[in-house]
């Protein structure tokens, strides 16, 4: 049987009273998309950053490719690429600098590392401005450079918090070319994404969390199926059973993920000085 | 859309002073929430504990001052005022540039989203600037000043309040005026390379002073006494000059002069006001201050080549270490208010030398010993004096090592790297700073002072060895502990955290009174030679405990990484 890409137990973390991430039991397979949802404040956040090293677990475990995150931490890192929340550039070089500079930090040889930055920025579309600092780059622009600076190595597990946030639609279309390819050949990409949209077309896994308790795991057709079978349960009892919006069609990953954290809508009252 | 629109009109000085009463709230409720943490709890402290020698400073002054106009005023030589006014002039407009870590400065495009009347944003600009040390320090000043001649000659309270707050709000107008400015210039390649020029001619300038003294010296009296009633005049027609002269002639009954004087003072104060103005109004209307020119299109086969760049090969380092020492490169050499406050100690040096030009007189090679206020091997010590100057600069970096990284931090906890490696490659770049800074001085030292005799300058380079090793433990350990983020594009926004800002003083105050206390000893016991033994010495243990330092700072890294990240990625 294979190592799990990812796999957590029990893994816990509390600032002080409030238990941001309670107990969550993950498996990610080698070579899956997988897709890591929740609504604001679930958790999302603070377990992509367990699992990449930037926070420490309260308790549980964290193992990536076999390898204990924490004891073993630097391997770990050697294997994985991360596109963290604040994206982690460093505003003050160039693109091609900054590129260079986190491929030796990988252990990159000098050459290599300068190599790959070309190529990457090349397809990223950013050559065209070599010199222009990474503070002066767009917000897309930006996150380009995010992916491809935590590509530039050749991770085995690539974590991606957000990627899509603030790209519009020629950047988004060239970070999912890149991410398809690296599937493609045998990478395991661990993605959260408040577009739902994207996470249905990309990802074959998914896994949801809610107030800090992972409420959903398993592929799409799975979480469907479940949500159904929920759905049909409920209506037995009396219930008004799901339905997706155009009946000859499936339920879509918005339908299913709203089935299954809940959500409100605004009431007639309220707000009504907005006009 | 009726709802969209404001629901009632309001006054322009009700909307202002409702944004003022905000903007002083949104001030109230950083500082209270930043009590709930232990870090912020301590920041206020060392605010107070800052606070307490700022005051001590202030209040010591206000007195002297004080007491020294009440004496002008009382013995009738108010003219003598504006000696005391220049030196409060001075203070005010060098200490803030020279030292940028203590101003207080804020990035006023936060504010330019809300509805705010260009008045109102000039205001909050201003009532910032107010906040900064030297202004209070200054001003505690010019009110000692109004005390003492209040006291010595009360008929002149309401008119000294006058002038005195004239004066005051000049410097305040002249203060901001300067910092604007200089932020733009240094922002900009074409005028930095002007101000470079600039402080080159100025540095070679001064050379020049000995031989011109000399010069003026060997037909005396005539020529002197015109350049000292040239310069007098000049003295009378600028601000501090034209303050005292306004309060002087009033104590004459000489009402024309003090009207017409303090008209003038005025008159410059308003010219402040203009050329802030320009400034501040460019700002309001969304100035981005960059210090890059804007892209341009197009990628010439020259500039792929330049993206395609490899790094920095530094024999001896593993790749990490050689990789951050070239980004911290990459980092100061982009900016210029750093390089700007690394020429500092050579300004210093600059300043001794006219002081000593000024004291030794036109025939500095063969002095008298006995008609001169300092014996002449004293200035032998402007060298090592500038080069602890040029330290006590560099704690701002060393002590916040990760603050210019801001959310690139992040990066070094996700890769394959100790943090001892990462924090190495920035202490050898400090190293090299200081250097390139110890071989300026040497530079500028003997240009202007005929050298630095061998002996001052090796014990002088031991004890640098010992104190930079001290300050890199130190400043490595204060790096993690209290990080706070910095921009180093911005003039004075490099500011670290009070809390590191004393702990640093303390430890400068730990290392130089030991290095002291190896330079008594030599001297009482066997020449300079024992000092630069002593402070080898030191130096080694120095090492010792900072590679027994490099080994665990790891752990306080993993330690303290979600305190170093949010507090890093936090919005400036």
């Amino acid at each position: 049987m294979d190592v799990p890409a990812i796999s957590t137990e029990n893994l816990t973390r509390r600032f002080g009273n409030l238990v941001a991430v309670d107990g969550v039991n993950l498996r990610v397979v080698p070579g899956q998309f997988f897709g890591f949802l929740g609504p604001n404040g679930a958790g999302k956040s603070t377990t992509i950053k367990m699992l990449t090293g930037l926070l420490a677990p309260t308790s549980g475990r964290i193992e990536i490719l076999g390898r204990d995150m924490v004891a073993d931490s630097v391997e770990v890192k050697r294997q994985i690429g991360v596109v963290p929340e604040g994206m982690a550039l460093f505003g003050r070089l160039t693109g091609s600098e900054y590129l260079n500079f986190v491929g030796r930090m990988y252990g990159l040889g000098r050459s290599v590392a300068s190599q790959r930055a070309a190529e990457l920025l090349e397809f990223m579309q950013l050559a065209n401005q070599p010199k222009a600092l990474v503070a002066d780059y767009s917000h897309g622009m930006q996150k380009k450079l995010a992916l491809a600076a935590a590509v530039i190595h050749g991770p085995r597990i690539l974590f991606l918090d957000e990627p899509f946030e603030g790209v519009d639609a020629i950047a988004s279309g060239t970070l999912k070319a890149m991410l398809q390819r690296m599937i493609a050949r045998g990478a395991t990409i661990f993605l959260t994404s408040h577009v739902l949209e994207i996470v249905e077309r990309l990802c074959s896994h998914l896994a949801i969390i809610h107030r800090g308790r992972l409420v959903a795991q398993g592929s799409l057709e799975d979480l469907r199926a479940g949500v159904q079978a929920h759905a049909a349960a409920a209506s037995g009892n009396g219930d008004q059973p799901i339905a997706p919006a155009v009946p000859s069609e499936k339920l879509t990953l918005e339908e299913i993920f709203l089935r299954i954290v809940g959500g409100s809508r605004i009431s007639e009252g309220e707000l009504s000085w907005l006009g | 859309m009726a709802g969209l629109t404001v629901p009632y009109a309001r006054s322009a000085w009700t909307e202002s002073r409702d944004q003022f009463a905000a903007v002083a709230r949104l001030r109230w409720c950083i500082f209270v929430n930043s009590a709930r943490t232990l870090r912020g709890r301590l920041e206020a402290v060392s605010s107070v504990l800052m606070g307490v020698l700022f005051g001590l400073l202030g209040i010591g002054g206000m007195f002297g001052l004080g007491l020294a106009a009440w004496y002008f005023v009382s013995h009738g030589k108010a003219e003598w005022l504006a000696l005391l006014l220049w030196s409060i002039c001075l203070y005010w407009q060098i200490f803030p540039l020279m030292a940028t870590a203590f101003a207080e400065s804020f990035d006023s495009s936060n504010f330019l989203r809300f509805p705010l009347r260009y008045r109102s944003y000039f205001f909050i600009r201003m009532a910032y600037g107010v906040l900064d040390p030297a202004t209070l320090v200054a001003s505690a000043w010019t009110l000692g000043i109004f005390a003492g001649i209040s006291i010595a000659s009360p008929i002149l309270l309401p008119w000294a309040a006058l002038v005195l707050a004239a004066f005051a709000a000049f410097n305040i107008l002249l203060n901001r005026a300067l910092f604007a400015w200089i932020e733009r210039w240094l922002a900009r390649r074409k005028t930095r390379e002007i101000l470079g020029i600039v402080f080159l001619l100025l540095i070679v300038g001064v050379q020049f002073i000995g031989p011109l003294t000399a010069r003026l010296g060997r037909q005396p009296h005539r020529n002197i006494g015109r350049y000292a009633g040239l310069a007098l005049r000049a003295e009378r027609v600028l601000p501090p000059g034209l303050a005292g002269a306004a309060i002087a002639s009033a104590t004459e009954r000489r009402l024309t002069v003090a009207f017409a004087s303090f008209g003038f003072l005025c008159v410059y104060g308003a010219a402040c006001l203009w050329i802030l103005d320009l400034r501040v109004r460019s700002q309001f209307h969304g100035e981005l201050i960059s210090e890059v020119v804007a892209p341009v299109a197009p990628s010439s086969a020259r500039e792929k080549r330049h993206s395609a760049r490899v790094g920095w090969d530094l024999p001896g380092l593993s790749q990490p270490v050689a990789a951050v020492f070239e980004k911290e490169f990459r980092y100061l050499s982009r900016s210029s208010s750093m390089i700007f406050m690394m020429l500092m100690p050579v300004v210093i040096l600059l300043i001794m030398g006219i002081g000593r030009t000024a004291a030794m007189g036109p025939h500095p090679a063969s002095p008298s010993p006995h008609s001169h206020p300092f014996p002449a091997g004293v200035w032998h010590y402007a060298f090592p004096i500038a080069l602890g100057y040029a330290l006590m600069i560099l704690t701002n970096l060393i002590y916040n090592s990760l603050g210019a990284d801001g959310g690139g931090v992040q990066m070094y906890y996700v890769v394959p790297v100790r943090f001892r490696d990462v924090l190495l490659g920035k202490n050898l770049m400090h190293a090299a700073i200081l250097i390139v800074e110890t071989v300026l001085l040497w530079i500028a030292a003997t240009l202007m002072f005929g050298g630095v005799p061998l002996g001052i300058l090796l014990a002088t380079l031991a004890a640098l060895i010992f104190a930079a090793i001290v300050d890199f433990a130190a400043g490595d350990c204060l790096s993690l502990l209290s990080p706070k983020k910095m921009d180093f594009a911005v003039f004075g926004r490099q500011r670290a955290a009070g809390t590191t800002a004393f702990a640093a003083l303390g430890v400068q105050a730990v290392v130089f009174g030991l290095v002291a206390a190896t330079f008594i000893v030599a001297h009482f016991f066997g020449g300079l030679w024992l000092a630069v033994v002593l402070n080898l010495a030191l130096g080694a243990l120095a090492l010792a405990g900072y590679a027994a330092l490099l080994s665990r700072i790891d752990a306080l890294a993993r330690h303290r990484r979600e305190a170093i990240i949010s507090e890093l990625l936090r919005a400036t």
